[in-house]
């Protein structure tokens, strides 16, 4: 692997140049130390070397005693060697030029060269060291094999067989990293072709990485195919919000219009992974459904308005009887003016982000959501991942925690009631019953109690719990066990309050850490949850009351900020029932949708690449993503809505950039402290550990 | 006396010499052409309007590779390419292009795009009659690029291409 514990380093020549390099170290890995290059196709230094191209190959000998070198007689593959005591390592002799050409003039046999048609063409590593290193002609004039061209792999990736080398780069990402091991190598020789075993459909929550390693065009996306050409583009940093993770990605757009989103390196979190949701979740940028100017309705139809006549519509509707329920992907900028328009606009304080079926108050919530940083699970010793579908809800963790137990010995438990990916490479399962995760969670209490000999009385026995839950009591004391050995880390997502008594659920997780030393963590699900955790974006009425006051009459106006009931709430009779019987409803959103048929007034919104702004992900990293493509319409950007509306109600001077309100943020909430952008950090901020009186 | 003599070789003399150049002239064969009701044949490798052109079996040959359009060294070229099917086939192979524009008022006639394309779709050609009234009128699309019949492009140049430029009245 790429790195190998510095414990020892071994002192070897490379192109005449001494260098000392940890012991075991490949050679690929040491020369770029020096700046130099090696070319290479199928090693990468996430997955295991398996020296399947052939395009690495260096000269290698050793010092002798008299001080010569004696050259071993063949090239050796530079992915696949570790460097050792003496070794001399030459990357630049007219032997390595020699073989370079003649393994891409193997290569290029089969190979189409259909450059100008490729998707792949222009970024791609067989062009470039064919380029650099390569033959310019070629000698073979027989025919070329042929296999059906564009052939779907799934919905999302093409296989185009004739353009693949054969490196195997995407068998082993399914089979190391993603974990789900749908690819594998067909046949032999020439023949040989990467696929799924029966030909199914690629079915992975993370196949688009492969289109991304292939280091031809072999494999490629079926939503970018065709759309342009790696120079039409022009591309951004962007971020992902699809879940809470807070991906990195680089936003490609063309003529102002998204066309693709890949992964962009952040350590901390993605490495330069993305899921499948982020990678292909961003239709609705160029959807033609997307809102582009205010609305009013009159009758039942709806009449565009400028937002002058929106914002005194609102004006004159929203007071303190009205309330907001947000979505999960407003920035921080824009929750934080929406409680200051709520608070000292419309004197209500009715605001609330979230959409589980439980909504603890606030003396039930966990004090910290987040002890585990992403990074660090993958270094624990034990992890304990508790009613969550990690591969669902947080793609990134999950392969942070498979990555763990692949590479590190990390030993996973999985306690859930359905079945999920990760009990694939689970060390120990405890499946219960649906809707026991809370006896579970106190049967596991009292294994920690028992293991470390404190009082355990008023607990279920062992028996009931069995009776309830189905998991034995070897089993529960067993993770107790892995728990006490430390280094631990329990991972919880918000989800979990959509099942049963989650509150007491937590609470025996929470004492159990305590108890055991373990890292907790009760990740939030959304793009920007944490952020509107933290920023306490959830005080006066809850969801649940905010919908039953509106259908009871309770309250006169509901403003839906990115968010659809109908399809968020766990009760869509409720939702009905809000949205019809409050009088006055305003729906700013991104699309058409259909709770937008209930409005009276609707606001168009503007994605999140489309402006400034600051998002905070799980494990509560503040991190920044700038404006990449215009909005389509006349959208404004949530922030600029709410603060353009609390001047015309409240006059007083608006803020004029994100960056104005971040400030503001930074210097009323300790926890962003150092979240102002002169001071984010390209991988981003983590939020200061500040327990607020609030949560407790 | 002097006075005369000089008139003669200031005046005279040239006047006639200048008469008799004229006068030897008038029966050569005339090079200035009655613009634009008489075309001069252009230079073969002439380099001005572009043509998309076809194969001989009517096919584009322009695959919607935007290789043109990254050597353009004046950014004129919009490609945008999209799947053939076997119904609806435009070019062989998978891709073709289904909007191909130029910008004329930018380009600079260097030929690169030419030079780039893999097939020979994009050419310069004898056309040079550009001149038009609107702005709009100069991005060229690939209706009016694309040759009706295979080899409309190396025909010689006879005027204003028709169909191609709508003149206002
Ligand atoms: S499809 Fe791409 S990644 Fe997979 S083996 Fe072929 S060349 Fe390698
Ligand atoms: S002739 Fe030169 S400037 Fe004109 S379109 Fe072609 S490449 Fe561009
Ligand atoms: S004209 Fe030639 S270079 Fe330009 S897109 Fe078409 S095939 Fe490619
Ligand atoms: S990179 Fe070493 S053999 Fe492929």
């Amino acid at each position: 692997m790429a790195t190998v514990a510095a414990t020892d380093t071994v002192n070897i020549v490379i192109n005449d140049v001494d260098l000392q390099v940890p012991k075991g170290e490949l050679v690929v890995e040491a020369v770029k130390r020096l700046g130099h290059e090696i070319p290479i196709f199928c090693y990468h230094p996430r997955m295991k070397p398996v020296g399947m191209c052939r395009m690495c190959l260096v000269e290698v000998g050793f010092k002798q005693p008299d001080g010569s070198v004696r050259k071993m007689p063949k090239p050796q593959a530079g992915c696949t060697l570790p460097v050792s005591e003496g070794m001399v390592i030459y990357t630049d002799t007219e032997m390595v030029h020699r073989d370079r050409k003649g393994v891409l003039e193997f290569l290029l046999i089969n190979h189409p060269l259909d450059c100008p048609v490729c998707d792949r063409g222009g970024e791609c590593p067989l062009q470039n060291n064919t380029i650099f290193y390569g033959p310019s002609t070629s000698r073979y004039i027989d025919i070329k094999r042929h296999a059906p061209k564009a052939f779907p792999l799934s919905e999302y990736v093409t296989l185009d067989l004739e353009r693949c080398i054969q490196c195997g780069r995407c068998v082993r990402f399914t089979e190391e990293i993603s974990g789900d091991a749908q690819l594998a190598f067909r046949f032999r020789g020439a023949a040989m072709q990467p696929s799924t075993f029966k030909l199914t459909d690629f079915d992975s929550k993370f196949s688009g990485n492969v289109i991304e390693i292939c280091p031809v065009g072999a494999l490629t996306s079926s939503k970018y195919r065709f759309r342009a050409r790696p120079w039409d583009l022009e591309t951004s940093e962007g971020l992902c919000l699809e879940c809470g993770n807070g991906c990195n990605v680089w936003l490609d757009h063309r003529a102002a219009k998204l066309v693709r989103v890949n992964g962009r390196t952040n350590e901390a979190i993605n490495e330069e992974w993305t899921c499948d949701k982020g990678k292909f979740g961003h239709d609705y940028y160029n959807s033609s459904k997307r809102l582009t100017q205010p609305l009013r309705r009159e009758g039942d139809r709806f009449v565009p308005v400028s937002w002058g006549e929106a914002y005194a519509e609102i004006a004159a509707h929203l007071g303190a009887k009205s309330a907001a329920l947000v979505g999960s992907t407003v920035s921080n900028e824009g929750l934080f003016c929406l409680q200051k328009l709520f608070k000292d606009g419309f004197g209500s304080e009715n605001i609330d982000h979230r959409w589980t079926r439980t909504l603890p108050a606030a003396g039930e919530r966990v004090a910290k959501r987040h002890e585990s940083s992403i990074a660090s699970l993958e270094h624990k010793k034990t992890v304990l991942v508790f009613g969550a579908d990690l591969a669902n809800s947080q793609p990134i963790v999950h392969l942070r925690v498979r990555k763990g137990w692949f590479l590190n010995e990390t030993r996973v438990v999985v306690a859930h009631s359905q079945t999920t990916d990760a009990d694939s490479f689970a060390n120990l399962l405890l499946s219960c019953k649906p809707g026991s995760l809370d006896d579970l969670a106190m049967g596991l209490e009292r294994a920690v109690a028992e293991a470390q000999k404190t009082d355990v009385q008023g607990f279920a026995s062992f028996k009931d719990t069995e009776k309830t839950t189905s998991v034995k009591e070897s089993a529960l004391r067993e993770v107790a066990a892995m728990l006490l050995e430390g280094n631990a880390s329990i991972v919880c997502t918000a989800s979990i309050y959509n099942e049963n008594k989650p509150v007491e659920t937590l609470a025996a997780l929470a004492k159990i850490a305590a108890a055991t030393g373990a890292e907790f963590n009760v990740y939030a699900e959304g793009g920007n949850d944490e952020g509107a955790m933290a920023l306490g974006v959830m005080t006066g009425r809850n969801t649940h009351e905010i919908l039953q006051d509106c259908a009871m009459g309770d309250l006169n106006a509901l403003w839906l900020v990115g968010a659809d009931p109908l399809t968020l709430h766990p009760s869509r009779r409720l939702a009905e029932d809000a949205l019809e019987a409050v009088p006055f409803l305003v729906y700013q959103g991104l699309l058409e949708c259909e709770a937008m048929g209930y409005a009276s007034i609707v606001l168009p919104m503007e994605a999140p690449g489309e402006h400034d702004g600051t998002y905070t992900n799980i494990e509560g990293r503040v991190q920044r993503m700038q404006q990449a493509v215009k909005n389509p319409g006349d959208g404004k950007p949530a922030w600029r809505v709410f603060s353009e509306l609390l001047v015309r109600i409240k006059p007083g001077r608006p803020s004029f950039s994100a960056k104005e309100i971040m400030d503001e943020i930074a210097a009323t909430h300790p926890a962003f402290a150092e979240a102002t952008y002169d001071k984010l950090e390209k991988e981003g901020t983590p939020l200061k550990p500040v327990i607020e009186n609030f949560y407790m | 006396m002097k006075g005369q003599a000089q008139m003669y070789r200031d005046v005279v003399k040239p006047l006639l010499a200048g008469f008799g150049i004229t006068a030897k002239r008038l029966g050569r064969k005339k090079v200035t052409i009655q613009y634009p009701e008489e075309l001069r044949e252009q230079y073969p490798r002439t380099r001005w309007r572009h043509f998309l052109t076809r194969y001989d079996s009517g096919l584009e040959r322009c695959i919607g590779c935007s290789l043109c359009a990254g050597a353009c060294p004046a950014r004129c070229i919009y490609v945008e390419a999209a799947e053939n099917t076997d119904q609806e086939r435009y070019s062989p192979g998978e891709r073709y292009a289904v909007r191909y524009e130029i910008n004329m008022l930018r380009c600079i006639f260097c030929g690169y795009c030419q030079d780039a394309c893999p097939t020979g779709a994009i050419v310069l050609r004898k056309d040079f009659e550009l001149a038009n009234y609107e702005r709009s009128q100069f991005l060229f699309t690939k209706e009016m690029l694309l040759e009706e019949y295979p080899g409309q492009n190396l025909e010689p140049h006879k005027g204003k291409m028709q169909g191609t430029i709508a003149l206002k009245n």
